[in-house]
């Protein structure tokens, strides 16, 4: 399994760094939205863009991300991302702040609506995005939750 | 992991509504014990959802997911009947399924 050795691996030596996003360690899956883990690794929000090919995403109304305004515990935020963009075959929840902002892509076949609730980690007070695909564009929507508790540390 | 994936599929009208929750510590490997030594990182790294066997979504998943990660999901056109399995892998190489079909309570 290239992933389990791709990921132990990066652990193991961060000499493999300048391999990320060559395309040789993606591991494969069903869908073809999946841009494999390179983009998990990514440190900062804008190298998670670049690495899901949505550096140049444009803000659309048809996207809602729900979140709570003040969450208390930072280990467990709710949240909910919904496209109404026709074609949806993809959505991304990215935590500016967290060490690794790309916290999960989900990725739609046709019989599955393009919304999701799950809840998420965040280390601290950080702008929250929410990332989509349809027809080979890129779409997004910010919110800024307040954390009272950090949730990475914790 | 020992413990099942708690799965719940409801019907409404045509639309399908699956709740998941997943036992799993979705440990990041930034945390460190009492002891000051770093906890390993062991967290889910994808997830598939499959209608009657066909994949319906995938899921890659970072390691800031909720320790026990739940999800939910919408699906159209879905009936009494329809099976709805579950899969996921975690970056130590376990995997869990589960499945259950609409209709069922």
């Amino acid at each position: 399994m290239r992933r389990r050795s791709f990921l132990q691996a990066f652990g193991a030596a961060t000499a493999l760094t300048p391999l990320i996003g060559s395309g040789l360690l993606m591991p494969q899956t069903a869908l073809a939205t999946d841009s494999g883990r390179a983009a998990f690794e990514a440190q900062t929000a804008l190298d998670a863009l670049r690495q899901l090919g949505a550096g140049a995403a444009e803000q659309n109304a048809a996207l809602t991300i729900r979140a709570p305004e003040i969450a208390e515990n930072g280990a467990a935020v709710p949240i909910e991302g919904i496209s109404t963009i026709p074609g949806t075959t993809s959505l991304s929840v990215l935590v500016d702040k967290n060490p690794f902002p790309l916290v999960v892509q989900f990725s739609f076949g046709p019989e599955v609506q393009p919304r999701f609730q799950t809840r998420i980690k965040m280390a601290e007070s950080s702008r929250l995005r929410l990332v989509a695909t349809a027809g080979g564009r890129f779409y997004t929507v910010f919110r800024d939750v307040k954390v009272t508790v950090g949730g990475c540390g914790a | 992991m020992s413990d099942p994936i708690k799965i719940r599929a409801t019907l409404k009208g045509s639309t399908g509504e699956v709740r998941l929750l997943i036992p799993h510590p979705m440990e990041s490997g930034l945390r460190h014990d009492p002891a000051g030594q770093t906890i390993p990182a062991h967290y889910i790294t994808s997830l598939t959802l499959s209608l009657n066997g066909r994949p319906v979504i995938e899921a890659g998943l970072g390691t800031a997911v909720s320790a026990n990660p739940q999800f939910a999901f919408q699906l159209q056109d879905v009936k009494t009947g329809d099976r709805i399995d579950v899969a996921w892998l975690d970056n130590r190489g376990q995997r869990g399924d589960a499945e259950t079909t609409f209709g069922t309570t």
